[in-house]
């Protein structure tokens, strides 16, 4: 195996080991694992409802402010 | 008969029982009409998808009467609660009666829909709601309300700093372990190619290459992850302490700086792995302490809720309710029946029985009229009264004793820990070893070669398994206590109890029940006991209760009495059939001129009079708790002084050490008194536990060096305490010493293998016979050990209960 080609390889995991990372961290930063059993539950309430409400919030901040 | 569901909450009951409504295609049933009233609303909301999302668990039907919301609009809730955010408000909520994440998702919906509610996030483990709104246009008691309406109940709480504090620290050490976590997973990768290179034969480039990724990597490990060490060593080495933080970070920089030079000048194997290992390993163990660490309490809140926001004030003929910062030595109060009383004073009309069972820690009402002293704090639970404030509301009992706890608190004596003490010395015999050794092999060797043999030796010695050793055993010694129902509110508390030498226990509540019992029955004559029950029945004072419960299992049913009267502190008077029923204590039949007999006992009597002719006559007492003395017979048996606390006269106290083996005793003290008689015995170093369960223990229980508290006692003693009964018995603060010793033990045993390990490899690393890279598998190993070892508490504790 040349040289060249284990580089490239290790760049490349590497580098999408490191966007795992970042989305890990972001979602972290949200809160997203603040509340584990919440977290579990969260794909039960993920209908076109849920997109709506989450809509409409999103107006009522933009109002507030 | 056939039993059905509510519709609603989903309990089932009789058929007949329930309320029949008739919809368009069917028929509902619901056990209430609480339930009735929410399940329309969510139909009239089209929310009654709510009921799909449940799937079906039983949910608990809502509560009927609540307290009226409009006080939650009082400017000085509304101060104390909430945090202005821009001109939106943000307020902490605890909702109750949330089973399920269908609960959590109707609750958010329903505030969602509502105006002026721009955000409402509820985390479903701890039950608390951030709400975010705009007072403009709602207020705070239509957002309880409206969490009111669909059958749950919602108050406030302080968001405390400190407990943002927590968990943002408990946050960073995600971030923290995250990137050490995942680096470090690559790295062993990258390892594992160069290890298996080093001997099958690799290229001189791609080592170097190999070595160039592994030290991208290693770089965020060391200073973004072991930045928790660095600047702990910095710390320590400001205030002159070398500690384990010294040991980590010397040995992880060294190796760091010396990989370096390895990767630039020359192609063989760097150790950048050991690196990222040490800072991963030490990293989990102290993980390991934080995430055990006491949830931070703002202790003050809570007994500030036990307190009044407001006092209403009688000037001239005009009655005016004030804020109770503002109330004024001299000010006439007014206080009607189940109110708190703000400041201190002096009755001057009326009279009324309270509760001070948060000062005295007694349960037993005292009667008040004129003349009589008021304590700020305290509960009335009859009759009504104006009384002159003769301090302010800051200088009250109340408030000084919420100002001393927190002070208190603050200064808690912490007993210093046997890894700190070991780890102390420990890092600094292994710098002074390792600088010896690299001098040593300098005067004969060249630069490198005793540079290798001192790091070696810095990193043959790495502290992980030390690290461990404490946290490990720790979190398996928490583990069984939950089990146990033990609550060890941090895991250093495992420490302090197995070296607790002097247990200071408090009466009511602790040693015996707390709640009257009877234990003689005397009749004079006969009578239908119906009568006696029913009236009873009719009262809420512990003693009734008391006699109420030593009828339930005859059996007896309730008849219809007229014209009750409740005597202040006496009694109860009430009339059936043109019998005249009497019962109460003897000052209600001298009253009453009944005659009684004399009897000399410390014991509380009632006597029951029909017709102005003594029947009957129960001495009732509070009873001992089950197991008391086997755990003083254990305590002594352990040779741990066992000292007893009251605030009751000197005769009950005698009572029950009689009964229970103990030997000192104190009685008639006041919470300020338990706390001196605590700090008397730190002074003569004694490592006290303090045993209590009401608001009159909490001073002395935050001055001692571990407080257990009862599951069931006041908010604010749960709260300061740092170990829980969650079920209140004795006989598990006998189990909380067995744990605590066996875990201690662990701990020792764990440091003991650590040190023998580095006992056996730092000799040989200083004759120079481990390479780093036979140190870094080596202290895998040990920490492997150390794990196993701590698993091992589970298995002990079989054999132990």
């Amino acid at each position: 195996m040349s040289t060249s080609i284990v580089i490239m390889m290790l760049i490349v995991s590497l580098l999408l080991g490191l966007a795992g990372l970042i989305f890990f961290l972001w979602g972290l930063k949200n809160g997203q694992f603040d509340d584990g059993e919440k977290m579990m539950n969260n794909i039960l309430f993920d209908d076109e409802n849920e997109l709506n409400e989450a809509f409409k919030r999103e107006k009522k901040i933009k109002k507030d402010n | 008969m056939s039993k059905i569901d509510c519709n609603h909450c989903g309990l089932k009951f009789d058929k007949s029982s329930l309320i029949e409504q008739k919809d368009s295609d069917k028929t509902l049933y619901f056990c209430c009409s609480g339930c009735q009233g929410v399940y329309n609303l969510l139909q009239s909301q089209g929310l009654d998808d709510f009921y799909k999302k449940t799937n079906h668990k039983e949910l608990s039907p809502p509560k009927e009467k609540l307290s009226d919301s409009s006080s939650f609009d009082s400017p000085g809730y509304i101060q104390k609660y909430t945090k202005k955010i821009d001109n939106l408000i943000e307020i902490s909520l605890i909702i109750e009666g949330i089973h399920c994440s269908a609960c959590v998702w109707l609750n958010e919906k329903v505030l969602h829909s509502k105006d002026g509610v721009v955000e409402a996030n509820i985390n479903f483990t701890t039950h608390k709601a951030k709400i975010l709104y705009d007072p403009k246009l709602i207020k705070l008691s239509e957002v309880i309300e409206t969490i009111r309406s669909i059958g749950y109940d919602a108050f406030a709480y302080d968001a405390k700093a400190q407990e943002e504090r927590t968990n943002r620290q408990r946050k960073e050490y995600y971030y923290r372990m995250a990137v050490a976590i995942f680096a470090t997973m690559n790295i062993m990768w990258i390892a594992v190619a160069q290890y298996s290179g080093y001997f099958s034969g690799m290229k001189n480039d791609l080592r170097v290459y190999l070595n160039i990724a592994e030290w991208l990597l290693s770089t965020p490990v060391l200073f973004y992850s072991g930045w928790i060490f660095i600047r702990g060593a910095y710390f320590g080495i400001k205030n002159n302490i070398v500690n384990m933080d010294i040991l980590v970070s010397t040995g992880a920089l060294l190796t760091y700086a010396y990989s370096i030079y390895i990767t630039i000048f020359t192609n063989h194997e760097a150790y950048f792995d050991s690196v990222a290992m040490i800072i991963t390993f030490v990293l989990i163990g102290k993980f390991l302490e934080v995430l055990s660490k006491k949830k931070a309490i703002d202790k003050l809140d809570l007994l500030s809720l036990q307190m009044p926001f407001e006092s209403l004030i009688v000037i001239g003929d005009k009655k005016k309710t004030i804020a109770v910062d503002s109330i004024q030595e001299g000010d006439l109060i007014e206080l009607k029946a189940g109110e708190r009383a703000s400041a201190d004073g002096i009755v001057v009309k009326g009279n009324a029985s309270f509760n001070e069972s948060n000062i005295t820690g007694e349960s037993k009402e005292v009667y008040k009229d004129l003349n009589s002293n008021i304590v700020g704090g305290t509960l009335s639970v009859d009759g009504w009264i104006q009384y002159i404030a003769t301090k302010t509301y800051a200088n009250s009992t109340m408030s000084k004793l919420i100002n001393m706890l927190d002070n208190t608190l603050e200064n808690k004596p912490e007993i210093e820990t046997l890894t700190r003490k070991i780890s102390e010395h420990f890092s600094s015999a292994v710098l002074i070893l390792s600088l010896f050794t690299f001098i040593f092999w300098y005067l004969n060797n060249n630069f490198e070669t005793s540079f290798i043999i001192g790091i070696s030796v810095i990193i043959i010695a790495c502290p992980c398994a030390l690290a461990l050793a404490t946290p490990l055993a720790s979190l398996v010694g928490l583990g069984i206590g939950i089990q146990e129902s033990i609550l060890f509110k941090e895991s250093k508390f495992l420490e302090t109890v197995a070296k607790t030498d002097t247990v200071v226990l408090d009466k009511t509540g602790t040693i015996t029940i707390g709640e009257p019992h009877v234990v003689n029955y005397k009749k004079i004559s006969t009578y239908d006991e119906n009568l006696l029950f029913s009236l009873v029945s009719l009262s809420s004072h512990p003693i009734s209760k008391g006699i109420k419960k030593y009828f339930k299992n005859k059996k007896i049913y309730n008849t219809e009495l007229e014209n009750i009267k409740t005597i202040v502190s006496k009694g109860i008077s009430s009339e059936f059939n043109n019998l005249k029923l009497l019962g109460g204590n003897n000052k209600l039949m001298e009253d009453f001129k009944v005659e009684i007999p004399k009897i000399d006992s410390q014991n509380t009597f009632f006597y029951f009079a029909i017709n102005g002719n003594l029947v009957a006559i129960f001495e009732l007492t509070d009873e001992i708790k089950n197991g008391s003395s086997e755990l003083i017979s254990y305590l002594q048996s352990e040779n741990i002084d066992v000292h007893l606390l009251s605030g009751d006269t000197k005769e009950v106290c005698e009572h029950v050490v009689k009964n229970t083996g103990i030997k000192n005793f104190k009685y008639s003290l006041s919470p300020f008194d338990k706390l001196d008689f605590i700090s008397n015995l730190q002074s003569k170093n004694k490592v006290v536990m303090m045993v209590g369960d009401g608001v009159n223990d909490i001073l002395a229980l935050a001055k001692s060096n571990v407080a257990i508290s009862m599951g069931s006692g006041s908010e604010v003693a749960v709260d300061v305490g740092d170990v829980i009964l969650l079920d209140d018995s004795l006989l598990k603060l006998k189990k909380t010493f067995e744990i605590s010793k066996t875990t201690f033990y662990l701990i020792k045993q764990n440091l003991g293998i650590s040190l023998l390990y580095n006992a056996i490899t730092i000799p040989l690393a200083m004759m120079g016979y481990i390479i780093p890279l036979v140190a870094a598998i080596s202290m895998s190993f040990s920490s492997l050990i150390v794990v196993l070892n701590s698993l091992r508490i589970s298995y002990k504790n079989r054999k132990i209960f």
